[in-house]
């Protein structure tokens, strides 16, 4: 369940290192175990140096990754997960649980309480998880609210504290870093009996009790015969509650109208403390009935003090908000494109911003647009082949616009130009960015009356929701397109 | 053992202890500060040590290897005290002591020094509040356990325990412990510190749990109290189940050491003093539950074993996702196995834990589900539990490298009824069709998460094998379009290696999953060799992908590359990829198109590289047995390449094709060992080949031993018996005489010997100059199964001094024998000599002495009494010996020879007669 140690690499290309440490962190008494449990395999904990190269090597962040280096890049070398084995000093390093995120590299090796050779699979290793979870604390702790680069290395500078509070022999005691940063604050405060570990501290204050309802929709539109076009809502339920009191009980019910769309896949915060049967089985994958449960969902919890996600769902709408086509046709040095956006009546025609982005990849640099479009402005960004059409708060009345025209591209020169993998060819697609605030597209919402506070006071109760776009994409209908299995099956 | 790490423990006489005693565990302090570095130079200051420190950190070897690492563990201690330092200076030089103890303080009796000094350091803290008391505690308890120091005898581990417990346990410790407010923090702490103790050493707090389930039940704090207790709890019922001891009483014994008191080793010694896994992993686990079986409880010892296991059950809620998943792996393997321990005590908590998103919580119910199977989880349940996962594996609010592990723990999830091997990736029986294709690849994937979900498609198209035919989208045509869209990437100009790699990696996954079926190998052959066409810079991935697939794909892919290539015009920009696939794909089939490919080729290479390339594939195809029009070609070659090199490489094969026998060919071009040298490849493979075709040294398969002699003919010969370990051709045996005393000895053939096959002894002439015995040196060559010729040096083979007797032909038949003997007797003499000895006789008499050894030799013999004897020493001399008047004990021997440098050889044989029997 330990980790034998942790690092922090900024990932930067074009150094002679490709990286630097920033924060290493080992563990003596955990490696005196790993050599006991892992016998003739231990391989130890090399210096931060060695470990760098070996790391960018294998996850293929050194700039020099043009040859095929069998150690590498052979085809027996598969890695279906976020752990790695690396070779240093004749040994094998194994299991390195690391993944990058925000040009950041999160490493860490936690211990195998039995020998490694040959490895025993990832389940069975207690230690795994824990690593997850100490590398996305600090990725949350770093990065969430973070704003600058100021900010972030103070950030990093408060880490070796912060080791030393939660996790202070490589065993993980809270993954919340931050709830570490304020218990070191806190440590004044006489703590009564029965209080979270996660629950560091008291409010004291005026009660209030804040949600927020954001979904995201994302969408794959193909306009074709043979494929289904694809959309679903993602769902985040965001909670503050400043309640007073040790343990101060809250439940919150999401309600849906009459003609919502029921919530599924539904995850909760840990704090929640009882969860009906119904809530855990509704799932988008296999729903075991027709009756989908369509709420209302209760959430008993008890508040952490900071501000925490209390659940996620995924919803599937009868029908995407924005329906839309796009014909694109290469004529030698230049595309024909046909754009046409739709928004579904149900939807609020209230936009925060609505907007469309048409990429070109793989080509040479734009050097002539010549579009006309029934709505809104387009934008040209050359050095970023990409069009711009800004559609604005609304639409018009007819609830649908289009853009037609041609785009002129100049010679490819490769080093310039933005690259895709999936964009080959005809292969092409725009992408839809939106949001439309205080609604939500199943119609979720926390009713103010149905949110049930157990403490002193009466708080004050604050909802809001919003909806935006994620990964909206309408793909070209002219050329192949890249399906899901579940977008075939109609 | 270094002493210069341990201040206390050597080096110059202590000039008297520094530090004043006061607080907790009175203990005589070991620290005394002496010999360099603190008076002379004065303390290093704040920055000082903050380069100091950037330095080590950078490379603690290479710092500790300079001329500061000796002293770094010592000054840290010292800086500790100082007055000048800041308080965050000094957590940052306790940091580097909780970090790298091994480093400063490399032995068992530093980190005794050490953790005293720290624990000084602790109790002279003012009574104000400080920073340090966190660190300081940290520091000890790392530095004791790391280096080995923790044990009775340690009189910083008699100190730190009882501390450690008294703070875990609320104890008011005195206003020297900080004030008030530092308690409940300081209280957590040393509940981690215990905990690590544990860890390291299971048993440690076998008599503590009484103590710490009432502490749980009071007012401690609830985490750290509770993983505590779960841990000394798991570790006592290893031990005593080891031990097979019962309980005895281990739950409810209430009393902690008693201040001041000797602390309890005897659980920890009997646990031996080795880390228990806390959570072993699964097959490891097996044992242990049988293990645990032995405990049997008795029903009051069950009851409250299990009502501390519900305490802590009860309050895991309290506890955060990380430290609940931790509490329930430790319970859950603690109480697999044992009697009278119904697993649903865990059922409470489940529902609430499959509801989050939380991997470790997650990770922990699967952990339960492997320890207790069908015991907890009903059919229904481990439905729900799959379900559970499979939505976990790509819900869109969980990062990416959660969705790749619950991917895993798909793939190898604990059933209740496994149908497959153990230990294989499978998919679940209960996941079903459904659920398994909400989890199938798209090429939008990212490259891990595409191949976690290809492999869960692979494994539902080998169940699929017969359904779903003729349907429109079977798994089988989605994977298809899958791996032709990777390929499509692969074959993007410009592209990252990493797309390359993913197609590759993905044939592979796919070929090893479904190997025996053709609708999905046929179009990946013919896909893949339509990449080739486009994309000829993949070859090396292509090389890669034939050296590791089964002949199911490696055969027809091998056939269509090779047509690919052939088929081409040998003037290619991609000729160097052609060569590269053509040495990795050419065999006996259809040479001749080869052969004109390579001939169009040769043209068009005009470097080094590309020459190398080509003579590579002539190599390929020598070693296939291709003979005819390869000869042509590398005449042609010989002379034709611009390079010498390739030239003289080229004439080298032709000489290799046109001299050796198929075999020997194909051995002599295995592959080379030697590393490709950048000047020569001539040279480079030359170390390779040379080796096979010259002689090689090895150590000889082959026992030489000297056999019965043969004292007949005109000279002496040995008998030689030869056996061989392994088989071994035409052999040839070459002696060489130390010295000149004989004549040079001629070689022995054999041309076949096989193990446990005897062979004909082998006659070996010799021919002394001198009547001498020897020794013959061997060495021996041959031929090896494998066709390399090895030579090897055998040992030394003796030729004694009675090799060399022969008899006197001229002996007469029946005539005066006696008259024959006096006549040799008398020509000895005078130039000759003539010498008396005592020749011991054993047991069995003369006569059976002579008769083993002599017999050849006697000329008149009276039996048992008398015998004379003589014998003809090569080249031409004589030895006589008379044997007479045998006694009970010995036999007088008069003995005369013509050569005098014989006697001594004489009288050393017949003395030495009686020993060899």
């Amino acid at each position: 369940m330990a980790q034998r140690a942790v690092w922090l690499i900024s990932h930067e290309p074009g150094t002679p290192l490709c990286g630097t440490v920033r924060f290493s962190r080992r563990y003596p008494t955990v490696e005196k175990r790993a050599r006991v449990f892992n016998g003739t395999s231990y391989v130890p904990i090399p210096e931060d140096g060695p470990f760098l190269k070996a790391l960018l090597f294998e996850l293929r962040l050194l700039d020099d990754n043009k040859d095929f280096v069998e150690s590498r890049d052979s085809c027996s070398h598969i890695n279906k997960t976020s752990v790695y084995g690396l070779v240093i000093g004749g040994g094998e390093l194994w299991p390195v649980v690391a993944f990058l995120k925000n040009n950041m590299i999160y490493a860490c090796v936690p211990l195998v309480e039995q020998t490694l050779s040959p490895h025993p699979p990832l389940i069975s290793i207690s230690g795994i998880s824990q690593s997850f979870e100490l590398l996305f604390g600090i990725q949350d702790f770093l990065f969430l609210g973070q704003k600058n680069d100021t900010e972030l290395n103070t950030k990093l500078n408060q880490l070796p504290d912060l080791f030393l509070q939660a996790c202070p022999f490589g065993t993980l005691l809270d993954a919340n870093l931050q709830n570490s940063l304020d218990s070191i604050n806190f440590a004044s405060v006489p703590h009564p009996q029965k209080q979270p570990a996660w629950r560091v501290g008291t409010y004291k204050g005026k009660p209030q009790v804040s949600i927020s309802i954001t979904e995201k929709v994302k969408s794959m539109q193909y306009d074709k015969q043979d494929i289904a076009d694809t959309w679903q809502v993602v769902g985040a339920v965001t909670c503050k509650c400043d309640l007073e009191g040790n343990m101060p009980n809250v439940t919150i019910s999401l309600s849906l109208p009459t003609n919502g769309s029921p919530l599924q896949d539904i995850l909760v915060h840990p704090c929640v403390t009882s969860l009906d049967s119904a809530i855990l089985t509704s799932s988008s994958i296999d729903t075991m009935d027709d009756s989908a449960f369509s709420g209302p969902y209760k959430f008993p919890f008890t508040p952490p003090l900071e501000s925490f996600n209390l659940c996620y769902y995924t919803s599937q709408v009868p029908v995407p908000p924005i329906l839309g086509f796009y014909q694109m046709k290469e004529e030698e040095i230049q595309v024909k494109i046909t754009v046409n956006l739709k928004l579904h009546e149900s939807v609020k025609n209230n936009f925060e911003f609505c907007e469309a982005h048409i990429p070109f990849y793989n080509r040479g640099p734009i050097t002539h647009v010549e579009c006309k479009v029934s709505f809104g402005q387009l934008e040209v960004f050359r050095e970023k082949s990409l069009l711009v059409w800004i559609i604005g708060q609304k639409f018009p009345k007819s609830m649908e616009i289009s853009l037609s025209g041609t785009v002129t591209f100049g010679a490819k020169s490769q080093e310039k130009q933005p690259f895709d993998e999936i964009c080959i060819g005809g292969t092409a697609y725009l992408k839809l960015h939106f949001r439309i605030l205080d609604y939500t597209l199943t119609g979720c919402y926390a009713d103010q009356h149905s949110v049930q506070v157990f403490a002193s006071g009466k708080p004050k109760i604050s909802t809001h929701r919003k909806l935006i776009s994620s990964d909206y994409y309408i793909w070209n209908s002219k050329a192949p397109a890249p399906v899901t299995y579940g977008s075939l099956l109609l | 053992m270094s002493s210069r790490h341990a201040p206390g423990a050597g080096g110059p006489a202590p000039r008297g202890p520094l530090v004043a005693r006061s607080g907790v565990a009175p203990e005589t302090s070991r620290l005394y500060l002496g010999g360099r570095g603190c008076g002379t130079m004065g303390p290093p200051s704040r920055e000082t040590w903050a380069q100091r420190l950037g330095a080590f950190r950078a490379s603690p070897s290479a710092f500790m290897a300079g001329p500061e690492g000796e002293d770094l563990g010592r000054d840290l201690l010292i800086e500790l005290r100082s007055e000048k330092l800041s308080e965050q200076t000094k957590v940052s030089l306790l940091a580097l002591s909780l970090e790298y103890p091994a480093q400063l303080w490399p032995d068992a009796a530093a980190a005794e020094a050490a953790a005293t000094s720290l624990l000084d350091t602790l109790v002279l803290l003012p009574p104000r509040p400080s920073a340090l008391r966190r660190p300081l505690l940290l520091a000890a308890t790392t530095v004791l356990a790391a280096g080995d120091a923790l044990g009775p005898t340690s009189g910083a581990s008699r100190r730190l325990l009882p501390l450690l417990l008294g703070l875990a346990s609320g104890r008011d410790l005195g206003r020297g412990f900080g004030p008030a407010s530092e308690q409940r923090p300081l209280q957590a702490t040393a509940c981690e510190c215990l905990r690590e103790l544990e860890s390291c050493k299971p048993g440690l707090l076998g008599d503590c749990l009484g103590l710490l389930r009432r502490l749980l039940g009071q007012e401690g704090p609830v985490q750290p109290l509770s993983l505590l207790l779960a841990l000394a709890l798991r570790n006592a019922l290893v031990i005593r189940a080891k031990a097979k001891a019962g309980l005895q009483g281990l739950l409810v014994a209430g009393d902690a050491p008693t201040p001041g008191g000797p602390w309890n080793w005897a659980l920890a010694e009997e646990g031996g003093a080795h880390p228990q896994p806390q959570a072993p992993s699964w097959p490891a686990a097996e044992d242990e539950e049988c293990g645990l079986a032995v405990l049997e409880p008795s029903p009051e010892e069950a009851r409250e074993l299990r009502a501390a296991v519900a305490q802590l059950l009860d309050s895991s809620y309290l506890l955060t996702p990380v430290a609940q998943a931790q509490l329930l792996w430790l319970l859950g393997w603690a109480l697999r196995g044992l009697r009278g321990q119904p697993p649903v005590l865990f059922k409470p908590q489940l529902v609430r834990l499959l509801g989050t998103a939380q991997l470790a919580l997650l990770h922990a119910v699967l952990a339960l589900k492997a320890a207790f199977g069908e015991a907890l989880f009903t059919a229904q349940d481990e439905a729900l539990l799959l379900r559970r996962l499979t939505l976990a594996a790509q819900h869109p609010a969980l990062p990416l490298p959660a969705h790749l592990f619950y991917l895993h723990c798909l793939l190898s999830f604990p059933e209740n009824c496994p149908l497959g091997p153990a230990g294989e990736e499978a998919a679940p029986l209960l996941l079903g069709p459904r659920l398994g294709r909400s989890l199938l690849p798209s090429l939008l994937h990212d490259p891990m998460a595409l191949l976690a979900r290809l492999h869960l498609l692979c494994l539902l198209c080998a169940e699929d094998e017969e359904e779903e035919k003729g349907q429109g989208w079977s798994p089988q045509r989605y994977l298809g379009e899958l791996l032709a869209g990777l390929r499509q990437r692969a074959d993007l100009d410009g592209g990252p290696r990493a797309l390359a790699a993913l197609c590759f990696q993905a044939s592979y996954l796919v070929v090893r999953c479904l190997a025996t079926q053709p609708l999905v190998l046929t179009p990946l052959t013919h896909g893949l060799a339509e990449l080739y066409r486009a994309r000829p810079a993949l070859a090396p991935h292509f090389v890669d992908l034939l050296d590791r697939v089964g002949p199911e794909l490696g055969e027809p892919l091998r056939a269509v590359l090779r047509q690919e290539v052939v088929s081409r015009a040998g003037r290619d920009e991609a000729l160097r990829w052609h060569l590269k696939i053509l040495a990795k794909v050419a065999d006996g089939n259809a040479p001749s198109a080869t052969l004109g490919f390579l001939r169009a080729a040769a043209a068009h290479c005009t470097d080094w590289g590309l020459q190398q390339a080509l003579l590579r594939v002539c190599r390929t195809l020598m070693r296939a047995g291709v003979r005819e029009g390869l000869a042509d070609l590398l005449q042609a070659l010989a002379r034709q390449l611009d390079d010498p090199d390739g030239r003289d490489h080229a004439r080298l094969y032709y000489i290799l094709l046109a001299h050796l026998a198929g075999p020997k060919l194909g051995v002599a071009l295995g592959p080379s060992l030697a590393a490709p040298a950048l000047t020569s490849s001539l040279v480079a493979e030359n170390q390779g080949f040379a080796a096979v075709l010259m002689v090689q040294e090895a150590p000889a398969p082959i026992r030489l031993s000297v056999g019965p002699r043969r004292a007949a003919g005109p000279g002496p010969v040995l008998q030689l018996q030869v056996e061989v370990l392994e088989p071994v051709f035409s052999l040839e045996l070459r002696f060489r005489v130390q010295g000149q005393l004989y004549a040079p000895l001629d070689a022995v053939h054999v041309p076949c010997l096989r193990p446990g096959r005897p062979c004909s002894p082998l006659l070996l002439p010799l021919q002394p100059r001198l009547p001498a015995p020897t020794q013959l040196s061997v060495r021996a060559l041959y031929a090896t199964p494998a066709g390399l010729t090895c030579h090897a040096h055998l040992p030394p083979v003796p030729v004694n001094f009675e090799d060399l007797f022969l008899p006197f032909p001229q002996a007469p038949d029946d005539g005066d024998k006696q008259g024959f003997f006096e006549e040799l007797w008398d020509s000895c003499l005078p130039k000759g000599a003539e010498s008396r000895l005592w020749c011991p006789l054993g047991p069995q008499g003369l006569e059976a002495l002579v008769s083993r050894h002599l017999e050849p030799f006697v000329v008149v013999a009276q039996p048992p009494t008398s015998y004379h004897v003589a014998i003809r020493l090569p080249p031409d001399s004589r030895l006589l010996l008379r044997l007479e008047a045998a006694q009970a004990g010995g036999v007088p021997v008069a003995l005369r020879t013509d050569h005098w440098a014989v006697l001594p050889l004489a009288g050393d044989y017949l003395r030495g007669l009686s020993a060899t029997g």
